[in-house]
């Protein structure tokens, strides 16, 4: 972390200006690697860049030519945090290609599966990465020294997702059960009972979690965000439903393409998503806003007891929502193991067809879509994946000039520390959002090396 | 828990940074009486291990210094290791020396604890492991088994 006056702008400001550098050249805490840079020039905040220099990973174009039974298992290696979304979302778009509609005990098991990689994505992020801010730790193992109780309520919670992945997807990460209509085999009765006892524990430990947050003091900064989320007929969504907006806007899975467009920015390897040509948002925040009469019972008690309203848009409080998502995932995965009740095979058959397949499921970290097109035997010609991540990317850097702008006056270590926190609200995870395609690196000879 | 648990920690699909699964697998292929393997794990995941196990063997590719092969075997003690543990990196940073700094700070550590690293030459994504590697496997598994009492 570095932070100096005059630096980057060597060679460019003239010598009247008083220019701030606000820069962490590797960002703390976060899945991936990227760093920042804020610069404020007489006063005013004049550029805010979130560098992504992780490698691009080009799994699009590795999908091409590939079958798309094969959609779920290579879209899981980007990312080792969220490996079973991208395999929902593959299958699903992969389903809707070949028109084939799975049955329901198949999607409940489904969204038990995924109800263990919400527990294990947001108690890694609430209490290893983002719980360290809010108590002044450089980090977790600073924090443990003097947090035993709740450092390990922490690991208990990711161990229980962990439980979850293992059983039904056949092991803790990069799950291995899963196919394209449902999956390899069902669990076993016993597995589920050794199971129920984990997630009952995880249940009380995600309520523990909501009330920690809840403590917390948080700045005093709220953003005018677009929310986009799925929304699901009676769920809260998980995987499953179809697209809103906080604007009011309402429309299919298939309709996100028309909607929504990636961009190339010159300072990242990650696309930024732009939806009508504006920044919006994914998320906890986003799904919390626009679902909160989805709440499972215990969890909408635990948000009114941290007093969340029906929505939030203090970036900061996302910490908050994300421990009530926890209650949320203990809640529906105890509710699916207890009226579990397999009626039909494990998995359904998809014929091939030509065609289009859009699919879209929540990710810890937000909305993730993929499209694919398929050819009549079943090999995959196109595939775009739009992760949570890109989609957030122009909104972390909104925040950062909305929120440094006022506070300039600090200590330039101070604020700097609290821009990466500000970035830490996301969840950003730059290892998803640099899977992709096309890159054209422009250089702009005026601005300094970082 | 007195049963003594061995874990390979690392990618096996980028060059020798395989060799702790791999070493890991040779152990357990080779059965030993009375002993846990992970084959492959995670350093996060290494932590609930630490914190409940007596005896723990962790196998993991050592950075490149210009030998590879070159095998150590660190028997962690009391005291804090020079390896610049910290809490503050991303999760990508997070390795197997801050998975037991996590367990320290957390209050509790295996009464024996080893590592074993095994410097690595390349750690390029789809490639095996190289020769100099390749040619340490069976001394590698041998101090595995001997730091787990077998």
């Amino acid at each position: 972390m570095s932070h100096r006056r005059d630096g980057w702008m060597d060679g460019l400001a003239d010598g009247d200006v008083e220019a701030l550098e606000l820069r962490a050249a590797t960002l703390a805490r976060v899945e991936g690697e990227g760093g920042m840079r804020v610069l404020v020039r007489d006063g005013q905040v004049s550029d805010v860049r979130l560098d992504i220099y992780e490698p691009p990973r080009f799994f699009e174009a590795l999908l091409r030519g590939r079958a798309a039974t094969e959609a779920p298992d290579i879209t899981s290696r980007i990312c080792g945090i969220c490996p079973v979304a991208y395999q929902m979302s593959a299958c699903l778009a992969v389903e809707d290609a070949c028109g084939v509609e799975i049955p329901e005990h198949i999607r409940l098991l489904r969204r038990l599966l995924y109800c263990g990689e919400w527990l294990e994505s947001h108690a890694l992020h609430v209490y290893l990465l983002h719980a360290p801010d809010f108590l002044g730790y450089p980090g977790a193992i600073e924090m443990a020294r003097d947090h035993r109780d709740a450092v390990n309520r922490g690991l208990r919670l990711k161990q229980a997702g962990n439980a979850v992945l293992a059983t039904i997807g056949g092991r803790a990460v990069h799950p291995v059960n899963v196919r394209v209509g449902g999956f390899h085999r069902l669990p076993r009765t016993g597995e589920l009972r050794e199971l129920r006892a984990v997630v009952a524990t995880a249940l009380d430990d995600a309520l523990a979690t909501v009330e920690m947050a809840a403590g917390f003091d948080y700045p005093d900064f709220e953003q005018p965000y677009e929310y986009v989320s799925l929304r699901h007929e009676r769920d809260y969504p998980i995987e499953a439903g179809s697209f809103v907006t906080s604007s009011g806007e309402a429309f299919p899975v298939a309709g996100f393409p028309d909607r929504v467009t990636e961009e190339h920015v010159e300072h990242s390897n990650a696309l930024h998503a732009r939806m009508g040509g504006g920044t919006y948002v994914v998320g906890p925040l986003a799904r919390y806003s626009l679902n909160a009469d989805r709440l499972t019972p215990l969890a909408r008690q635990a948000a009114d007891r941290a007093q969340l309203g029906p929505t939030c848009r203090n970036p900061f409080r996302s910490i908050v929502v994300r421990a009530v998502e926890l209650v949320v995932a203990a809640e529906e995965a105890l509710r699916i193991l207890d009226g579990w009740a397999p009626e039909g095979p494990a998995a359904v058959p998809v014929p091939p067809r030509a065609g289009t397949g859009h699919g879209a499921t929540e990710a810890p970290r937000g909305a993730l879509y993929h499209r694919y097109e398929l050819a009549p035997d079943g090999t995959i010609v196109q595939a775009a994946i739009v992760p949570p991540t890109s989609q957030n990317l122009a909104s972390i850097e909104a925040d950062l000039r909305g929120f440094v702008q006022p506070r300039i006056g600090l200590d330039a270590e101070e604020l700097t520390r609290q821009c990466e926190q500000a970035i830490r609200n996301y969840d950003p995870c730059i290892s998803c959002a640099t899977h992709f395609l096309t890159l054209t690196v422009e250089t702009d000879d005026t601005v300094g090396p970082g | 828990m007195s049963r003594p648990l061995v874990v390979g920690v690392g990618n096996p699909d980028r060059g020798d940074d395989a060799i702790g699964p791999h070493v890991a697998a040779r152990v357990a292929a080779l059965g030993p009486p009375g002993v846990d393997v992970v084959e492959r794990g995670e350093p996060v995941d290494l932590v609930p291990h630490l914190l409940e196990r007596d005896h723990m063997v962790i196998v993991d590719a050592a950075a490149p210094r210009g030998r590879p092969g070159r095998l150590r075997v660190h028997v962690v003690g009391a005291t804090a290791p020079a390896a610049g543990a910290g809490g503050a990196g991303g999760t990508h940073g997070f390795g197997v020396a801050e998975a037991v700094e996590l367990a320290r700070a957390l209050g509790r550590l295996p009464a024996r604890l080893v590592l074993i690293g095994v410097e690595a030459g390349t750690l390029s994504a789809g490639e095996p492991l190289s020769a100099a590697v390749s040619g340490c496997v069976d001394e590698a598994v041998r101090a595995t088994l001997t730091a787990a009492g077998r």
